[in-house]
């Protein structure tokens, strides 16, 4: 294994790197998929991305076969069955990657290190290596040989929108980055958008970044706001109500669709928007509840970009992929034992207005968690735009699959990288907000102000308002969800 | 065993999120009466139906007798299902991907007796699908699902809303005589778009309009049914079909070669084989019906002529001169064909208006990504003028009943007056007016000179002059 590539730049490098963010427009796509015209590319890995960028870049006019790993193929695992009901060639490495121009790496990044040594002494004179996610360029500082080039296209969104999005004739947000090490021919940049074309990716808006910036700025996204928050706010926000005399069921109703309801009103307009569904007492309460929350979680935010950024977060996760996940899976057991977990919701009817006035400390924290996430990283030097996918974007995509299963299915399901970072996140989190909790009641959390006058000052209510709209988070979110409206809305 | 029913709606008015109402409904569903519910697409009568299972705010009026376990099968139930299935799939940072939801958990969900359950999933040949995932089933099988699941929960009160729509030969007659063995002990209520197919053993009629009952008949008073028959066959007045695009922005096709050529072709998953060994040429202006059981594939094979099916990739299979697999777009296909089917109706789920789902037809999108001309816009009005929702363009579709959405996404398919319309059980879902009015729209297109048709229906008297050619599965 290579040592961390972020800590052998200089920081003047490295903050280029991490400031290295353009919004791309369309007229800049205008040659298609021309570069990768008649060339052969060879997807490894048939799971959630492999399959579905594959399907769009065959769609797109262009050459695809998968090459798996034997047993997959002996097997006749999911991933074969995958690409061969979908009417693909698969092989094996020796089969097909001597023979392609294009190798899209589309594994776990856990196995990128193996499969990358695996593949790289098969792989033709002056061909392209692509990725989906930086971490193993990055944090694991994989060394590729000098005549290939190193690209990622990194949809931003999970494999089946990848192709939803593609097949109504649209696509999804994309980043793209060339590894500037490996750049032998200068050609990293063209591939990589036709990549984007192929993908669909143009037609939804395409961020030109790097490595670095995508990498630091997914690893802090992923384990603080989008996985780490949701599950110590489902964990807090239930016990809080057991302490209250609420319902179980209720209780675990209210958490477990919750998050994808309030979140839902974020996708459309932001926090402001998610703020706005609360009446004017409450809107004022999950403020306050929010500033508070903001100022206790402030340095552990700060702790895990600090983490991050030195290698400390991916060198310590690294050490317990060494030791077989010994620490990972003790604590994805004891996230199934939580009381929230084992749970079940119960049967009553929630309106969805009902999940914001009950669910005002929920409301909260997803403010709290969304602002921390991108301040820090901004602060870090990570340009608005990322900051903004890393973040908002993918916040309702998260609470969605808390709404369909539970934490614990969450964190079975999400990337190992993501659930380790979640649950230091959580370790962390829950002691932290002891206090702020302790003389918190149920009209925040489970029953709902219930007030008989809902009448406020307004001096107050402007100010809120005010301190709402004008986060920096707001006004990036608004157009970059502008760009894509914009071409959504279009008579 | 089903307990007896005595429903009563007294002055109730009924909320649907408020994008529909139903107003003032008086009526009784008493034990031992059948009624059936009828009206045209929006008017309501599936929300009706809807509401004895439950649906909708209660928003004035009384409501008593709704007995504790409804079974529901409706377009309705059936998307929502669907849509559920489609959630499971992977979001994003995920490692798995959901394989859905095997069709034998969907039935045994809500069985009360295993054996009866059994004994409908053999009579419906549900058995080979039972390991199945859901949502990977054709439209006539996810509908068999759903019938067999109702009809196993053994409920006190079965409303169905159009069961034997888009049910193949076999299953109609079986699922008829089912329901009529079975009235005896369950009360029912039926959903029909036409009123001529209602099963003898119905009692009554609800005739339902703008979100009102209008009329309520006894169908043992001949002169009432006969009004209402009446009511149901005005006339269509003659229409035109809307101009195409002016400005023809297609590439030539050769006029010798077919638009058309599958050789051989064959469907196949790794546990099952759909179709072998299927071979379809079809030249310029032979305009065919395609017909089939539930499931014998017929939409697949559809699909692999639209680029929508996976496996064209693999099948010997030339359209519009393409020979699929050398580098060509699935845009580049896709815009020599015009398409609908409830496949599509399912996938339209984008929140947009009438007009703009009229206009990504010119595009095969769904939704609109690129500007439309205006030639384009002003010819998308006509056809909501056809359809009698000119007035209703920026309504959001989302929020249509299921026939109308239906409506629309034929217009869709027809509005560039593609060189090949596909036209996969279009009727499905409508009523007799509008049946009449698609059916006309299609005779119109066959004969335009332009277009060749592909058909798909179940019901024999949906006949269309012009195809004289067929081709069964
Ligand atoms: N999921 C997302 O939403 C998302 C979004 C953006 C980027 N990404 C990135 O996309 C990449 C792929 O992620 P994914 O979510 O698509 O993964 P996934 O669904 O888990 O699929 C991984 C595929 O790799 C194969 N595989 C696993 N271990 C392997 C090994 N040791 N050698 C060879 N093949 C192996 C698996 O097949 P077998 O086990 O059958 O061999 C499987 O088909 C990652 O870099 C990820 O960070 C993911």
């Amino acid at each position: 294994m290579g040592t961390n590539y972020f800590n052998s730049l200089s920081l003047r490098e490295q903050l280029e790197q991490l400031g290295k963010c353009r919004f791309m427009h369309l007229d800049e796509f205008t040659e298609g998929v021309d570069a990768l015209k008649g060339k052969k590319m060879v997807v490894i890995g048939c799971g959630a991305q492999g399959l579905n960028q594959g399907l769009n870049l065959r769609d797109s006019g262009l050459d695809v076969s998968y090459a798996l790993r034997a047993e997959a193929i002996s097997e006749k695992r999911q991933s074969f069955k995958n690409a061969s009901d979908n009417g693909f060639t698969v092989g094996t490495y020796e089969d097909l990657i001597p023979t392609a121009d294009v190798v899209l790496n589309l594994t776990p990044d856990k196995q990128h290190t193996s499969v990358v040594n695996a593949v790289m002494p098969m792989m033709k004179k002056g061909s392209c290596l692509s990725y989906s996610h930086g971490f193993n360029i990055v944090e694991e500082g994989m060394q590729v040989r000098d005549d290939i080039t190193v690209i990622m296209v990194a949809p931003k969104c999970p494999g089946s929108e990848v192709r939803a999005e593609y097949v109504r004739g649209f696509g999804v947000p994309t980043l793209i980055a060339v590894h500037e090490n490996n750049d032998p021919n200068g050609e990293g940049l063209s591939l990589a958008k036709a990549y984007a074309v192929g993908t669909g990716g143009h037609k939804a808006g395409v961020l030109m970044s790097s490595f670095v910036a995508e990498v630091k700025s997914d690893l802090m996204g992923e384990q603080t706001i989008l996985c780490g928050m949701l599950q110590t706010g489902s964990l807090l926000c239930y016990d809080k109500m057991m302490e209250e005399g609420i319902d179980p069921g209720y209780a675990a109703k209210l958490i477990q669709y919750g998050w994808e309801t309030v979140t839902e009103a974020l996708k459309y307009g932001g926090v402001t928007n998610m703020m706005d569904r609360l009446s004017n007492p409450a809107k004022i309460r999950a403020f306050e509840l929010a500033e508070e929350m903001k100022d206790i979680m402030r340095p552990l935010y700060h702790k895990h970009q600090d983490d991050i950024m030195t290698g400390h977060f991916s060198s310590t996760m690294m050490a317990d992929w060494a030791n077989d996940d010994k620490d990972l899976l003790g604590w994805r057991a004891d996230t199934a034992e939580t009381a929230f977990e084992k749970q079940a919701a119960g049967d009553m009817e929630i309106s969805e207005q009902e999940y914001f006035d009950n669910g005002i400390l929920m409301v909260a924290m997803v403010k709290a968690g969304v602002e921390l996430a991108f301040e820090t990283m901004t602060d870090a030097g990570i340009i608005a735009d990322s900051a903004y996918y890393e973040s908002l974007h993918e916040t309702p995509l998260i609470a969605n699959t808390i709404a369909r299963k539970k934490l614990y299915e969450m964190n079975a399901t999400i990337s190992d990288t993501a659930e380790y970072g979640c649950y230091l996140y959580n370790h962390a989190c829950v002691p932290l907000l002891q206090d702020f909790m302790k003389p918190l009641k149920s009209d925040v959390i489970g029953k709902g102000l219930q007030l008989n006058d809902s009448s406020v000052d307004n001096a107050r209510l402007i100010e809120v308002n005010d301190a709402i709209r004008s986060h920096p988070v707001e006004a990036i979110g608004a157009e970059l969800r502008g760009h894509m409206a914009d071409m959504k809305r279009i008579v | 065993m089903a307990l007896p029913v005595d429903i009563t709606f007294d002055a109730v008015d009924v909320d649907f999120d408020g994008h529909f109402q139903l107003h003032d409904i008086n009526w009784s569903i008493q034990f031992g009466e059948h009624w059936l519910i009828a009206g045209a697409n929006g008017s309501g009568k599936s929300a009706l139906a809807a509401v004895l299972a439950g649906a909708g705010d209660l928003s004035g009026g009384t409501l008593t007798g709704l007995p504790g376990k409804v079974a529901l099968v409706s377009y309705e139930a059936q998307a929502e299902l669907i849509a559920d299935e489609l959630k499971k799939d992977d979001a994003d940072i995920l490692d798995v991907i959901s394989e859905g939801t095997p069709v034998a958990e969907i039935i045994q969900r809500d069985t009360s007796d295993p054996d009866l359950a059994n004994q409908l999933i053999v009579q419906f040949g549900l058995t080979p699908l039972l390991s199945r995932a859901f949502r990977k089933l054709s439209t006539g099988e996810t509908r068999k699902v759903m019938l067999v699941r109702a009809l196993a929960s053994e409920p006190d009160l079965l409303v169905l809303d159009e069961p034997f729509d888009g049910l193949d030969v076999n299953t109609h007659p079986m699922l008829l005589e089912h329901l009529t063995r079975i009235i005896k002990t369950t009360p029912t209520v039926l959903v029909l778009n036409r009123i001529d197919e209602r099963p003898e053993y119905i009692t009554h009629i609800a005739w339902v309009e703008h979100g009102r009952i209008e009329q309520q008949v006894n169908c043992a008073d001949p002169k009432a049914v006969a009004e209402l028959n009446q009511l149901l066959h005005l006339t269509h007045t003659s229409i035109s079909l809307p101009d195409p695009d002016p400005i023809d922005r297609l590439p030539a096709l050769d006029p010798s070669k077919p638009l058309v050529d599958i050789r051989n072709a064959s469907v196949k998953y790794a546990d099952n084989v759909v179709f072998d060994n299927v071979n379809w040429r079809i030249e310029r202006g032979e305009h065919w019906q395609l017909t089939g059981p539930n499931g014998s594939g017929k939409t697949c094979l559809l699909s692999l002529i639209t680029g929508d099916h996976p496996q064209c990739y693999v099948n010997d299979i030339n359209v519009f001169g393409f020979q699929r697999g050398n580098g060509e777009t699935i845009w580049q296909i896709k815009q020599f064909i015009g398409y609908v089917s409830t496949q599509l109706q399912w996938e339209y789920r984008v929140s947009t208006n009438l007009k703009n789902v009229v206009l990504s037809g010119f595009h095969d999108s769904i939704g609109v990504y690129t500007h439309s001309s205006d030639a384009q816009k002003a010819i998308a009005d006509q056809w909501l003028e056809i359809l009698g929702m000119g007035h209703r363009a920026n309504e959001s579709f989302n929020q249509l009943s299921h026939g109308d959405k239906r409506l629309l996404l034929i217009a869709r398919a027809m509005v560039k007056h593609p060189p090949l319309l596909i036209l996969d059980e279009p009727c499905l879902g409508l009523d007799d007016m509008n049946r009449r009015l698609v059916l006309a729209l299609i005779e119109k297109i066959c004969a335009s000179g332009k277009t060749t048709v592909l058909y798909v229906n179940h019901h024999a008297e949906d006949k269309v002059a012009g195809i004289d050619q067929y081709k069964n599965l």
